[in-house]
């Protein structure tokens, strides 16, 4: 059994997968999470805009849902395959060398903390081209300049069609800031993540 | 405008620096941010390069004060996690603050002052501000100089405001201010007792005989070595079984067994002396 997870990781191009939306794509990430596999080989972050004086609710909501287990990182904690990491509420999100998260207090990135554009940043920096970085719907331009890193890092880029978000200034911002690789329904979304594992 | 970039090797340029002119060793603390926060300092003067940053630094000696309180980062606003104002409000410091008998908080590290002058109301509002003595560190002339102007920046207002009301406020929080608009600025003369203290980046200035310190979302800036140095220098500081409290997604690890906190308040991150 060892052995097959061990062969399953090294198949595997990506070593990481970014998510970024406003509270809005809640249902997205509810839907990605729950069918995602329980074995699945790769951490799954997400950066989601979210209000800052809300500290609980958003990752127990989550949990009832999701088939891999969600929590809010404390800082320095060890990043691990099969589990989903949510930014805690008024925390930048940063994903650090030596495969560890690292929060930060610094001032708000386009009004917000956490900031999309510095967990897409950070990991495209930890990760390079092993990251898939994924924008969804989203009220700001916010996420565009951190997937255009992940490009730029030779990671892979998908944003979700904003024909189907309900509000998609973040995705028309994110498709103007660089060449993605796809743009994608829900659906497509979670199919080509399963893929991934 | 995209915001300024500067590599890693410019980072490291900037901290050898550091270290070789002033003696200020930050090879300790996290690099993402420090990156960010001299890209910040860069961006203040339009300085657009490392380069600049570095010459600067070199040339102008008197810069090096306000440098430090540019890449210092300030808390993000008053009354932060208004739930554990309220708890050292209502049952914390009635507990602990013994009639006659003086109590002593020190707040390393203030650049902004906001978690100082939130403490200031809070012991207002307990009636026992006149037992209590505050220790307020600071690394920078400039920071000294920013929290003694009482200012608090105008977008950090709302969102304090909206803290104060959630932390369940006895009064109203405008009055805790003199001026309008721009011009507002705390009442300083509500904190009593208060002593400021200059220290360096390894906290070698210490207050003695400390029984409570508040030490929030700071050390997220540290590496975990360096984290545990300074937790165990603030354990040495507290009396017995004082109190030690953090940033709500910090943990303080016991990496040293004769040095060790144990979590009394885990919704709170709030550590007590063993």
């Amino acid at each position: 059994m060892k052995m097959k997870v061990f062969i399953r990781k090294n198949d595997c191009m990506y070593r990481a997968v970014m998510i970024g939306g406003s509270a809005g794509s809640f249902q997205v990430v509810i839907k990605i999470l729950s069918s995602l596999p329980r074995n699945y080989p790769l951490p799954v972050f997400l950066s989601m805009h979210r209000l800052k004086h809300v500290r609980s609710g958003f990752v127990e909501a989550l949990s009832i849902k999701s088939a891999i287990p969600v929590s809010e990182p404390f800082d320095k904690e060890q990043i691990k395959p099969g589990k989903a990491y949510l930014a805690p509420a008024n925390y930048h999100m940063y994903i650090d060398l030596g495969n560890r998260f690292s929060l930060s207090t610094e001032p708000p990135v386009n009004h917000s903390r956490p900031s999309i554009d510095l967990s897409f940043s950070t990991a495209a920096m930890a990760y390079r081209s092993k990251l898939v970085g994924v924008i969804l719907s989203g009220a700001n331009k916010d996420g565009a300049l951190g997937l255009k890193k992940v490009k730029e890092q030779g990671g892979l880029c998908i944003v979700q069609d904003p024909k189907v978000c309900d509000v998609s200034t973040m995705t028309e911002a994110a498709l103007q800031a660089t060449q993605v690789d796809h743009v994608f329904n829900v659906d497509q979304i979670v199919n080509f993540l399963i893929k991934l594992s | 405008m995209e915001p300024i970039e500067i590599g890693i090797v410019d980072t490291r340029n900037l901290l050898k620096l550091l270290l070789e002119e002033f003696q200020y060793d930050f090879n300790d603390y996290s690099l993402i941010s420090l990156k960010r926060r001299f890209e910040n300092s860069i961006q203040l003067h339009n300085m657009k390069f490392a380069d600049i940053l570095a010459t600067r630094l070199k040339e102008d000696k008197s810069f090096f004060d306000l440098f430090l309180h540019e890449i210092s980062v300030e808390s993000t606003e008053m009354f932060r996690d208004p739930s554990l104002w309220r708890l050292l409000r209502d049952e914390f410091f009635p507990a602990q603050i013994i009639p006659g008998r003086p109590f002593h908080i020190w707040i390393p590290s203030c650049v902004s002052g906001d978690e100082l002058f939130t403490l200031g109301i809070v012991l207002h509002e307990c009636g026992l501000a006149d037992q209590v003595s505050i220790t307020a560190g600071y690394l920078s002339d400039a920071s000294l100089a920013y929290i003694q102007s009482g200012a608090l920046k105008l977008n950090k207002m709302e969102i304090s405001t909206e803290n104060y009301k959630r932390y369940q406020g006895k009064h109203v929080f405008a009055d805790y201010f003199q001026g309008q608009g721009a011009n507002q600025t705390r009442r300083m003369d509500l904190l009593k007792n208060l002593k400021y203290l200059k220290h360096n980046l390894s906290l070698e200035e210490v207050p003695k005989g400390v029984d409570l310190v508040i030490f929030r979302n700071r050390m997220i800036y540290y590496n975990q070595n360096f984290s545990d140095k300074i937790s165990a220098i603030i354990w040495e500081t507290l009396n017995p079984a004082g109190h030690l409290i953090v940033g709500i997604k910090e943990l303080v690890l016991p990496s040293n067994v004769a040095k060790t906190f144990r979590l009394v308040n885990e919704n709170e991150s709030i550590y007590q002396k063993k």
